[in-house]
């Protein structure tokens, strides 16, 4: 009896119990292992057996026949974006998801492939959201669908209609952010201006916490020029003024996304 | 003085006079407290002079990003001078006088030592395996840490002991001699207590206590047996084994019988039962495990010295962290091979395991955490360091590192240029790699987890997925059960279905007797590390 047919049989006897039934004879050199007089009962003599066959099992752990492996996914010309810009996804999902758009349509429009590592994170992290995803599949290439195709559980979970139904140029853009009048006149000026104007809101506290997503959507959609500035003038915010902690919150944010951009155009 | 890069880029944005009140800086300590995650803000303190640090936040790091933000701010001019209130004047009157610039030196050696992973290890009582299997208990979070004080911060305190019913030591001993340890001691020094310096037990003292522990560890595997032999008699379709009472009892009993590792086995198995439509043939071969070390632990002093160390481990027999660290290092350049981390209980357990260079060796670093705990993260997959590993007693796999002769930040931020890759285990076909896992499970056949290297390709049948070459295939663990890693092995098959877009990838696995797990991917320029992670809503941030 081989050690497998001897093992099936110890698992039949351990269900219904040595009170019904006895264990199996061992044979051959597993039987010479568990051959001990001393043990004359039978619970006593199962568990001895259980355990050599135990031991020998995992020890004479031996690979199930070779199996074909899955069709590999479709080659995809693009270069692979740098490790930096996949550290910086990970930073901007974690701190300034504000900036995810730009960075996936920055990366598409610089002809970037979105390394693979990450296609199953973003991929489930837009499963409800269809221009979200699309643009991932769009970043990812054929690679993305050949991953879906195989993990369902990355399949969108939103209907078939609301899928198709999203218009295919609102792909390419970035969403609008709300941003008070008053704030939309800045973007188009210069970092100097941008940063002089948030840093005096600041120091007077016309500008405070309660504006923190107004402004952050600011710095989202200025100018990518006039980011550097931006992130010095409020840099320079006095340390002892109320509105450092924002203002230093604020610089990061624009440093992030000057950095974010720079990868990516490079 | 940051611990790492990854340290200073966390402590930067909590840099800022507005995250912080109570600021005052004299000329000795900096101190405030910090508005963090928690609730209370977390009050933290930094001796300059003597180089120790204070802090109520939770995490293991040391200086923790409190501290060092706090010596951002006062490198900065702003930290205002100040009077320190009765906790800082306490703290530091308990640092005087102040010190020579010898005694300086030492104790930014001690600062150091205390943020290395094996303290946080064993903050935790393993009392564990050569294979990791069971993460023990770690200090409750929240309680202010003092590097510098202490005999290393993270160290284990006596109350620790007692709630968990074991020691801080960890690992072995044997009927050879056996490492003491018994009387649950630990080594760490509370931060802020002033503990009084207990006299130091006689020879007497240790024999008696270690024949108490002895007599009660022999009672307990005889009973082990007995339960075990219970089992079998009345047979696993027994409704009793469908209540976690059953299993519960003899884990408390066994705890009581200072064999904890066998407890906690016990309550992993606990949760086998039902688990799977083949949940009996896995029970089962666990009871018989269970009986073999039973039977192994009662019959020590007749066992090779290697081996009985070996089963005294894996019953819960306990060594003293120091008593390792005494040992003959085990020098090689360590790669990082890989990362799994799993919750047991109520502690999460990281296993990093390492492979020697030179030697080909396997060894395991655990580290632990309870809940908002900071685990280990100074080894990183895919880096190689030069170190001395100190490897408890027996054929073990776990080990400490002592010594590190290089810095894995050198290869994660190095100054100029890139650094050669070192960080790749060398690999084997799916055949080899059995032939590996055998070899290893022959030597310690309880072993639960057992690492190996494999060039394979995924495949899959059905719901189940394999990893393939034209040696064989293993299967990989279910993402169903009590096995199925958090958060689960389905983020690692889509890690690596997605890193190898199909093709064969070099990779480091971990056996267990229920399938793989893939815990990192070695591409020609990188290794990605894709095992399974801890619930970042239970651990602290890093």
């Amino acid at each position: 009896m081989s050690v497998e047919a001897h093992w099936n049989e110890l698992v039949t006897t351990a269900l219904l119990g040595t009170d019904r039934r006895d264990p199996p004879t061992a044979e051959g050199p597993l039987g010479d292992l568990v051959a001990d007089a001393l043990r004359v009962d039978p619970s006593s003599r199962m568990l001895a057996h259980v355990a050599a066959c135990t031991a020998v099992r995992r020890a004479g752990v031996v690979p199930n026949a070779p199996m074909a492996p899955l069709v590999p996914a479709p080659d995809d010309d693009r270069p692979v974006c740098s490790a930096a810009a996949i550290d910086r996804w990970h930073h901007v999902t974690t701190s300034w998801p504000v900036l995810e758009d730009e960075w996936t349509l920055a990366l598409i429009e610089n002809g970037w492939r979105v390394s693979s590592e990450i296609v199953p994170a973003m991929l489930r992290r837009h499963r409800r959201d269809p221009v979200r995803r699309a643009r991932v599949l769009v970043a990812a290439g054929p690679s993305g669908e050949w991953l879906v195709d195989h993990l369902p559980d990355l399949a969108p979970t939103v209907s078939k209609k609301t899928r198709t139904s999203f218009d295919p140029e609102s792909l390419g853009e970035l969403p609008p952010l709300p941003i008070p009048p008053e704030l939309a006149v800045l973007l188009p000026r210069s970092g100097a201006e941008i940063g002089g104007t948030i840093a005096q809101g600041l120091e007077d506290r016309t500008l405070v916490e309660s504006h923190r997503t107004v402004l952050v959507n600011l710095i989202a959609r200025c100018a990518p020029g006039a980011l550097v500035d931006v992130a010095d003038v409020l840099d320079a915010v006095d340390s002892m003024s109320p509105g450092r902690g924002l203002a230093s919150m604020l610089a990061d944010l624009a440093t992030t996304r000057h950095r974010m951009l720079d990868e990516l155009f490079s | 003085m940051a611990p790492s890069a990854a340290a200073f880029t966390a402590a930067r944005p909590l840099a800022s006079p507005t995250r912080w009140l109570d600021l005052g800086a004299d000329d000795r300590a900096v101190w405030g407290s910090c508005q963090g995650s928690g609730a209370e803000p977390y009050d933290t303190a930094v001796d300059h002079v003597g180089v120790g640090y204070r802090c109520t936040c939770p995490s293991r790091k040391v200086p923790c990003k409190h501290a060092i933000a706090l010596l951002l701010l006062w490198s900065q001019d702003q930290v205002p001078p100040a009077t320190p209130g009765p906790a800082v004047q306490t703290w530091i009157s308990r640092r005087q006088p102040v010190p020579s610039s010898s005694s300086t030196r030492a104790n930014r050696d001690d600062a150091g030592d205390a943020g290395d992973a094996d303290d946080a290890g064993d903050s935790g009582d393993a009392g564990d395996s050569g294979d990791g299997g069971d993460g023990g208990d770690a200090n409750g979070g929240g309680e202010p840490t003092d590097a510098a004080d202490g005999a290393g911060g993270s160290g284990t305190r006596p109350g620790d002991d007692r709630q968990s019913g074991r020691s801080s030591h960890v690992g072995s001993g044997s009927s050879s001699g056996g490492a003491g340890g018994a009387d649950g001691t630990g080594s760490g020094g509370d931060a802020d207590g002033e503990p009084p310096v207990p006299e130091p037990p006689t020879d007497h003292d240790r024999d008696t206590g270690r024949d108490e522990r002895v007599e009660k560890m022999m009672a307990g595997l005889t009973e082990l047996d007995r339960w075990l032999d219970d089992r079998v008699r009345t047979g696993l379709a027994d409704p009793a084994l469908a209540r976690y009472a059953t299993w519960d009892d003899l884990a408390s009993r066994l705890v009581d019988a200072q064999a904890g590792s066998l407890a906690n086995r016990i309550r992993r198995l606990a949760g086998l039962v039902g688990a799977s439509p083949n949940w009996h043939d896995e029970v089962l071969a666990e009871l018989g495990l269970l009986h073999l070390l039973a039977q192994a632990g009662r019959r020590l002093g007749e066992l090779p010295s290697s081996l009985a160390d070996s089963v005294a481990t894996s019953v819960g027999w306990q060594v003293r962290k120091a008593d390792v660290l005494g040992g003959v290092p085990d020098t090689d350049d360590w790669v990082v091979a890989g990362r799994s981390d799993q919750r047991e209980d109520r502690i999460e357990v990281r296993r990093h395991w390492l492979r020697g260079t030179t030697s080909g060796r396997w060894a395991l670093v655990l580290s632990f955490a309870a809940y908002r705990q900071s685990l280990d993260t100074s080894l990183v997959v895919g880096t190689s360091i030069h170190a001395d590993l100190h490897r408890y007693p027996g054929p073990a796999l776990r080990a400490l590192v002592g010594t590190r002769h290089t810095d894995v930040a050198e290869q994660i931020f190095p100054d100029s240029g890139p650094v050669e890759r070192r960080g790749r285990p060398p690999t084997q076909s799916i055949a080899e790699a059995c032939d590996e896992v055998g070899r290893m499970v022959a030597a310690e056949p309880w072993l639960e987890r057992v690492p190996t290297t494999a060039t394979a390709a995924l495949a899959q049948r059905g719901d189940q997925w394999f990893l393939t070459d034209d040696s064989g295939s293993l299967a990989l663990v279910q993402p169903t059960g009590p096995f199925a890693n958090r958060p689960g092995p389905v983020d690692g098959v889509a890690a690596l279905l997605a890193l190898s877009g199909g093709h064969a990838v070099e990779l480091t696995l971990e056996w267990t007797p229920h399938g793989v797990t893939p815990l990192a991917v070695h591409l020609d320029d990188r290794s990605v590390d894709i095992g399974p992670r801890a619930d970042t809503s239970f651990v602290g941030a890093a």
